[in-house]
């Protein structure tokens, strides 16, 4: 047998081409089904457990998979935007504590997760360098965000210009990192955490107010006089919230009508849990939903399809197969000189089939080996691939 | 003989792990000391109140450092006053879940005031912000309210402990309901009495007990400035009264000046931070006997 | 070494008949073979070599009745005692030079490739003027080189029968009389004999014996 897989070896190897197109053809047929299988399997696992630990959302009546999304693995879709006061009426029901969320914006493509400390406590994150959110203007990042922007305590990080929403004149808003979570391998890794107020100074709806008199770019003053400097929307290509100017943040308005994508509800039990969305079940403003359902009827779609795509892998595969049949048939007769020659020189029929046994050995064992190394990268990035593929 | 053995161990076990959870106390916080006061005064033994206001410094006003922020942060209850109360808490992050607002209840009830601070946002034109008066546990009334709200919160944490707190409450509730009273009772004599308050930080009072106030901009230790004195010659024109009410021990110059007006000095303490003797019942008795001066 | 007897063969269709009531060749013999083409000279290699086998008579070659074995036996028979050269001298293009001369042993359990098989290609290529191309494949190879490469080949499990299928026919004239020198040199310094099948009679005086086919055939080609 080693002899035959040496011949075998020496023609795959001289016939490159040909064996290359065959383990090549070979690979993606195994590969491909196995890969799929593996990030879905994968992002179940990814999408289950973030929901399995999230008991309710409460959102604005809309699309379920859309909130879920937004509040759990913080997608850009951003869900209709409810007020500030859905928190003080779950809170009065006593049945339940509400974590706001406000998930809008970004930083560096890395979604801006606006809350209160409560989620830290909810999710269980802790601190692994520097300290927790204490005022405005002050983010906490996730661990991945922190290696991937070589990002410490004491860097800042600046909120993206969002185009659309920036009719209020709000610009940028460099936050300083006060402290880096521990990696949780859940989507926490992956966001710049802020104080819902903070993000609603992103969004322009809080502001502070510079000192004027003392700027030197006249070209940002409109109208000076001497008791009052009007200045225009050009005056910061970005604001900070220090120290000094932190007093003169302010927020205008009643609270309670400030924006949020959803609330985090936790309930005291099984029991209030049920009460509360028996209560907001015909409710015309908001939706509580359980993200555990939802994410259960996602996957369902998702495996819906996979059973499609493999049937169309499993045809495919066929079709493959029978053309290599075809190839290794055409290379039988190919060689039929070779063939009558060996039996001339005294080997027997066998061996023919011994030597295409043998490539066939070979291709396929190649083809097996590179496919488990591509599941293997496709194993060790499977987060990464979700997020791009699934979660995007 | 063994089994006997581990099942004393055991038990001690139990016991001990027991009366630790127990023993565990309640950290409280309190952005003021009227609050800390009530959420000691209910919460007893069982509870750890820390107000972490220096004194001397006016907790509306004080700023706490990130460090004191992230002690707020891991307490078990932080109790805030409402009504705009503290101004750090704007821009402090805070865990909703653990922050308790005692004058939410009444919050209807809150007095707006006009600010003088106005400025610009672009060309649109001026505003000024609307605020909102915050002493409101002068209100003697409002302030039984607030430790109710008190006694709600520390109840909800440690049901098993129920019945001391409302032991607890009673008592301090007998006590500020005596308080109200008392003050009531001597501002029946004459409620059309007007006084003048140094700072306008009696809003709740004057409501409450009728007084007849007008506020001018004073500061206890400092003497006003002259454009200061005219603007109370103005006020007095209108408004003859015969008592200026102090937030703290006047300066001796101001009060020699107020005399050659007619005007006469009596401190009622807001007690916002904690006093250097007695507690806030003491204090409070205090301000109702300077109070009654003005009627002997 | 080689002894025919009343020997009787036709191809199961066609009417090829041939017919050797008696033909030998002996010990270290060279013998050429002529004829005209469809006379059978490839049939009786075949049935020599007993790729083929007679309905009647006996081939008796190295002193074994060739048709008494059955067919591994004749394959293993074949591979041991008989080389095979050919007129295109059926080289694998996929193989170096090295691998075509071995590859006999690598298609066959009957011959063990042993590190003293392997030096004696070596040898044996150094010989025939190769040594220095065994790295090569075929088709980097001219004609003359090939059939010294396919000669070694043939050469290399030592058998006591060369049978040369118009060895020399695709050669130019130069190249067919070394070729032939060197497949002599060989099978003298082996001891072996030689069976040539030829057309070129150029080359007839030098071999020993001349067996013209006209004398055996009956019948037509198929």
């Amino acid at each position: 047998m080693i002899n035959s897989l040496y011949i075998a070896w020496r023609y795959l190897v001289f016939n490159k081409v040909r064996t290359a197109t065959l383990v090549a053809c070979i690979t993606l047929i195994a590969f491909l089904p196995m890969a799929l299988q593996l990030i879905l399997e994968e992002s179940q696992q990814l999408l289950q457990s973030r929901a399995n630990s999230t008991p309710l959302l409460l959102g604005a009546r809309g699309s379920a998979l859309d909130l879920v999304m937004n509040s759990l693995y913080f997608d850009d879709e951003v869900p209709e935007i409810i007020s500030m006061q859905a928190a003080d009426e779950i809170t009065d029901t006593g049945l339940a504590y509400a974590i706001p969320l406000y998930i809008r914006f970004q930083a560096r493509n890395k979604p801006i997760v606006g809350t209160s400390i409560d989620y830290f406590d909810f999710r269980n994150l802790q601190i692994a360098q520097g300290r927790m959110l204490a005022v405005l203007g002050e983010s906490v990042i996730g661990a991945v965000v922190a290696e991937e922007y070589g990002l410490a305590p004491g860097d800042s990080i600046v909120s993206s210009p969002d185009t659309l929403f920036d009719l209020a004149g709000a610009y940028p808003l460099k936050m300083t990192v006060a402290g880096i979570l521990e990696r949780s391998h859940t989507p926490d890794d992956q966001a710049v955490f802020v104080d819902l107020k903070t993000a609603w100074v992103i969004e322009g709806l809080g502001h502070g107010h510079e000192d004027l008199s003392r700027t030197r770019d006249s070209s940002v003053i409109l109208n000076r006089s001497e008791d009052s400097v009007t200045a225009n929307a050009k005056l910061f290509q970005y604001t900070e919230i220090t120290e000094e100017n932190m007093e003169g943040f302010h927020f205008h308005g009643d609270a309670s009508i400030y924006p949020l994508t959803a609330l985090l509800v936790v309930p005291n039990d099984a029991k209030a849990a049920t009460l509360l969305r028996g209560r907001y079940l015909e409710n015309q403003q908001y939706h509580i939903v359980r993200p555990t359902e939802v994410i259960q009827g996602l996957m369902e779609n998702i495996f819906r399809i996979k059973r499609v795509i493999d049937a169309v892998i499993a045809i495919v595969g066929l079709a493959t197969v029978l053309a290599i049949t075809l190839v290794f048939a055409l290379s039988v007769r190919l060689r039929q000189r070779e063939l009558t020659t060996i039996f001339k020189l005294g080997c027997s029929r066998m061996t023919a089939v011994k030597l295409i046994a043998a490539e066939i050995v070979i291709i396929v064992l190649a083809a097996g080996i590179i496919c488990a190394g591509l599941l293997h990268i496709v194993d060790a990035n499977a987060e990464t691939l979700v997020r791009m593929f699934i979660l995007n | 003989m063994n089994a006997k053995f581990w099942q004393i161990i055991v038990s001690i076990l139990l016991a001990v792990s027991f009366t630790a959870s127990a023993d565990e106390k309640l950290s409280v916080y309190a952005v003021n000391y009227p609050l800390a006061y009530f959420a000691e005064r209910i919460g007893g033994s069982s509870v750890n109140v820390v107000l972490p206001v220096p004194s001397g410094i006016d907790p509306a006003f004080w700023e706490p450092d990130a460090s004191v922020i992230a002690e707020f942060q891991r307490a078990d209850l932080i109790l805030l006053n409402g009504a705009g109360y503290a101004k750090w808490l704007k821009h402090a992050s805070l865990p909703r879940r653990k922050l308790v607002n005692t004058s939410a209840v009444f919050q209807r009830d809150y007095i707006s005031v006009e600010q003088t601070v106005t400025h610009q946002h672009g060309p649109g034109g001026d505003h000024s912000h609307a605020g909102t008066a915050f002493t409101t546990w002068l209100d003697f009334n409002q302030a039984r309210m607030q430790a109710k709200v008190i006694l709600s919160a520390l109840k909800k944490q440690r049901p098993q402990q129920a019945d001391v707190f409302i032991q607890n409450y009673t008592s301090l509730e007998k006590d500020l309901v005596s308080l109200d009273q008392a003050l009531a009772a001597i501002m029946e004599q004459d409620s059309n009495k007007p006084f003048i308050a140094s700072h306008p930080v009696y809003q709740y009072l004057a409501r409450r007990y009728n007084i007849n106030l007008k506020s001018v901009m004073w500061e206890p230790e400092i003497m006003p400035a002259q454009n200061q004195w005219d603007a109370l010659q103005q006020l007095l024109a209108t408004h003859g009264a015969g008592w200026m009410i102090w937030e703290g021990q006047p300066d001796k110059q101001s009060v020699a000046r107020l005399d050659e007006l007619d005007i006469n000095s009596l401190v009622f303490s807001p007690c916002a931070n904690t006093p250097e003797e007695g507690d806030f019942i003491s204090v409070m008795k205090n301000n109702i006997r300077e109070i009654e001066k003005a009627f002997q | 070494m080689i002894e025919i007897e009343a020997l009787e063969f036709h191809y199961p269709q066609g009417e090829f008949h041939l017919s050797i009531p008696r033909m030998s060749v002996g010990q270290g013999e060279k013998v050429a073979v002529i004829g005209p083409s469809g006379s059978g000279k490839t049939t009786l290699l075949n049935l020599i070599a007993g790729i083929s086998c007679p309905q009647q008579g006996t081939v008796n070659v190295a002193g074994q009745i060739v048709s008494s074995f059955k067919d591994a036996g004749r394959r293993d028979f074949r591979i041991t005692n008989i080389g095979f050269v050919f007129q295109d001298f059926e080289l694998l293009d996929y193989l170096n030079v090295l691998d075509n001369i071995l590859h006999p042993y690598r298609i066959t359990r009957a011959l063990k490739l042993t590190q003293q098989v392997q030096q004696r290609a070596i040898d044996l290529s150094n010989g025939l003027g190769i040594g220095d191309k065994l790295k090569r494949f075929c088709g980097e190879l001219s004609q003359g080189e090939k059939q010294r490469a396919a000669i070694c080949r043939a050469l290399l499990p030592q058998p006591r029968l060369i049978l040369a299928d118009e060895a020399t026919g695709n050669l130019d004239p130069r190249n067919k009389g070394r070729i032939l020198d060197l497949l002599f040199e060989n099978v003298e310094s082996h001891g072996a004999s030689l069976l040539a099948v030829t057309h070129d009679h150029e080359l007839l005086p030098r071999f020993d014996r001349v067996i013209d086919f006209l004398e055996f055939r009956t019948g037509t080609a198929a």
